[in-house]
């Protein structure tokens, strides 16, 4: 166990996360292996998202939205009202549904975050180039590196989100259901992307889409609803468990029956 | 049916301004110091004092105005009982009649902080005045922003202050244009605020703290007080609608090209 904590790039212990009276996640125990991709499925409303952004503590920005528990990341409880917040979400960048470049121009969508953290203009250039490159959107944007992002279509639009996180390398990137909004073909792009990625980042995703888990997921972590808040209710090497769940939930779930 | 009666009525007022205002209105007429009461002479400290007062008035009210609808948004937490109380207040105050500006202003401004009857204190009373109206469009205009704009730029681990300079500023700017050309009317039309506050001396003003008479006081003076003061007073009108007009193109021109830029 101790071993195995190591290993992790994040521990999640006794996660709690309530909005108000109403407790979205209880109990949440989770170790994310680093430099693999840990799944998040289980149906809508049972804390997957919650969960997610609890680790970069957008949480922050949710009224009246508390989270109890620990979250250790690099030996470091971020659940600690103290911890340096905009540090950490450099380390644990963060993809979204929906792409959401900023809408201005491609050069400014990498501008604005690395000049804020620090990096000169000279950086910046070669940081773009890289990430953009790694993403595969450089030939595509080289020449239009002034246009607007908003010109992009959907698939390039995210593809640029995820260099945008990239290019702060970041040591885990978390992404909420980053292809259910994008075509086909441009979800089948993004996924390649995603798999790549292990080598450098660790990556969390939280998803909908069963098949999409099973081709791409080394950890997959079920969530479900008990007692009226989501919880974790089977854990492990992703293989196994769609291979056999021990949870019935689980089991119905992954098999299609219910959710 | 109610789309002709109103450009109807535009067409009227402003036919009505041209035929009696044109005539009237050269170099002379906008240059030289006012005579006989406006019968003779132009309108030119009236036009420099017009635009002192509204220079002190959008120096102040712009950045309170800017300052206090991003107050609002960001640092009040949204759907609070404090965000309900403010927005309210600030509706409340864009419903205050002029009448009762001027008289705060004069009580205030000319009174207890001793600037008389000065453009200063009439810039500060249309400052009060038009605060809530850049208020709302700000507000407006930051809110309609999409909400995944902030999301995204906070999980990028952006400061506050970046967030707000770099990424809703840029976007909401042309909404903030708005608010200033409605502002700006607002303010240039303004008489019943002024009256109490600036005072009306026809003399060129050499400082802010001298009285100083604004075209729009000046029309209303020429039309009701002064015997024959009619046409000189479209004539003023006149250029007070072209100036409008002008400072209305130059924002959405202003407008058009910075989304050009940020697009």
């Amino acid at each position: 166990m101790a071993q195995e904590s190591e290993l992790a790039a994040i521990s999640v212990r006794n996660l709690s996360i309530q909005y108000g009276d109403f407790a979205a996640l209880q109990n949440v125990n989770l170790d994310i292996p680093r430099n693999q991709i840990s799944a998040l499925v289980g149906p809508s409303g049972c804390g997957k998202s919650s969960f997610l952004n609890s680790l970069n503590r957008l949480t922050d920005l949710i009224p009246g939205c508390r989270v109890k528990g620990e979250v250790i990341f690099q030996t470091q409880n971020l659940t600690d009202s103290k911890h340096d917040v905009l540090s950490l979400r450099r380390q644990i960048g963060m993809v979204f549904q929906k792409p959401n470049p900023f809408p201005q121009s491609i050069r400014r969508n990498f501008e604005i975050p690395l000049r804020e953290h620090g990096f000169s203009k000279k950086e910046c250039r070669d940081r773009m180039v890289e990430a953009l490159t790694q993403v595969g959107l450089w030939e595509e944007v080289s020449d239009r590196l002034e246009k607007g992002a908003a010109n992009l279509s959907g698939g390039q639009q995210q593809r640029l989100c995820i260099a945008r996180a990239l290019a702060l390398e970041p040591e885990v990137i978390l992404f909420d259901e980053p292809c259910s909004a994008l075509d086909p073909i441009a979800s089948a792009v993004v996924e390649d992307l995603i798999v790549s990625l292990r080598e450098r980042v660790t990556v969390v995703i939280v998803t909908h889409n069963l098949a999409q888990a099973r081709r791409i997921a080394d950890q997959l972590s079920v969530f479900w609803v008990r007692d009226g808040s989501g919880t974790i209710v089977e854990s492990g090497d992703a293989g196994e468990i769609f291979q056999s769940p021990s949870d019935p939930d689980a089991l119905n779930y992954l098999c299609g029956a219910r959710g | 049916m109610a789309a002709v009666l109103s450009v109807g009525a535009l067409l009227w007022i402003v036919l009505d301004l041209v035929k009696m205002g044109t005539s009237q209105i050269d170099w002379e007429f906008l240059t030289s110091g006012v005579e006989e009461s406006g019968r003779a002479g132009g309108i030119g400290p009236v036009i420099k004092s017009t635009l002192l007062i509204l220079m002190c008035c959008l120096l102040v009210a712009i950045p309170f105005g800017v300052g206090c609808a991003f107050w609002i948004t960001e640092m009040v937490s949204p759907g609070s009982r404090l965000t309900a109380w403010l927005t309210r207040s600030v509706d409340l105050l864009a419903s205050i009649p002029s009448i009762v500006f001027g008289l705060f202003g004069m009580a205030f401004f000319c009174r207890i902080l001793g600037l008389g009857f000065s453009i200063l204190s009439g810039g500060l009373t249309l400052a009060c005045m038009i605060l809530p109206i850049l208020i709302r469009t700000t507000l407006a205009a930051v809110q309609s922003l999409p909400p995944d704009l902030r999301l995204s730029a906070t999980a990028m681990g952006l400061r506050k202050s970046t967030i707000l300079s770099r990424v809703l500023l840029p976007r909401a700017f042309p909404g903030i244009l708005i608010g200033f050309t409605i502002g700006v009317a607002r303010a240039l039309s303004e008489t019943a605020a002024l009256i109490f506050t600036s005072g009306y001396a026809t003399r060129s003003p050499a400082s802010l703290l001298d009285s100083g008479r604004s075209i729009s006081v000046h029309i209303f003076d020429m039309a009701m007080n002064v015997p024959n003061g009619a046409t000189r007073a479209s004539a003023s009108a006149l250029v007070l609608l072209l100036v409008i007009l002008m400072i209305n193109y130059l924002a959405n021109y202003f407008s058009d090209q910075w989304l050009k830029k940020v697009n």
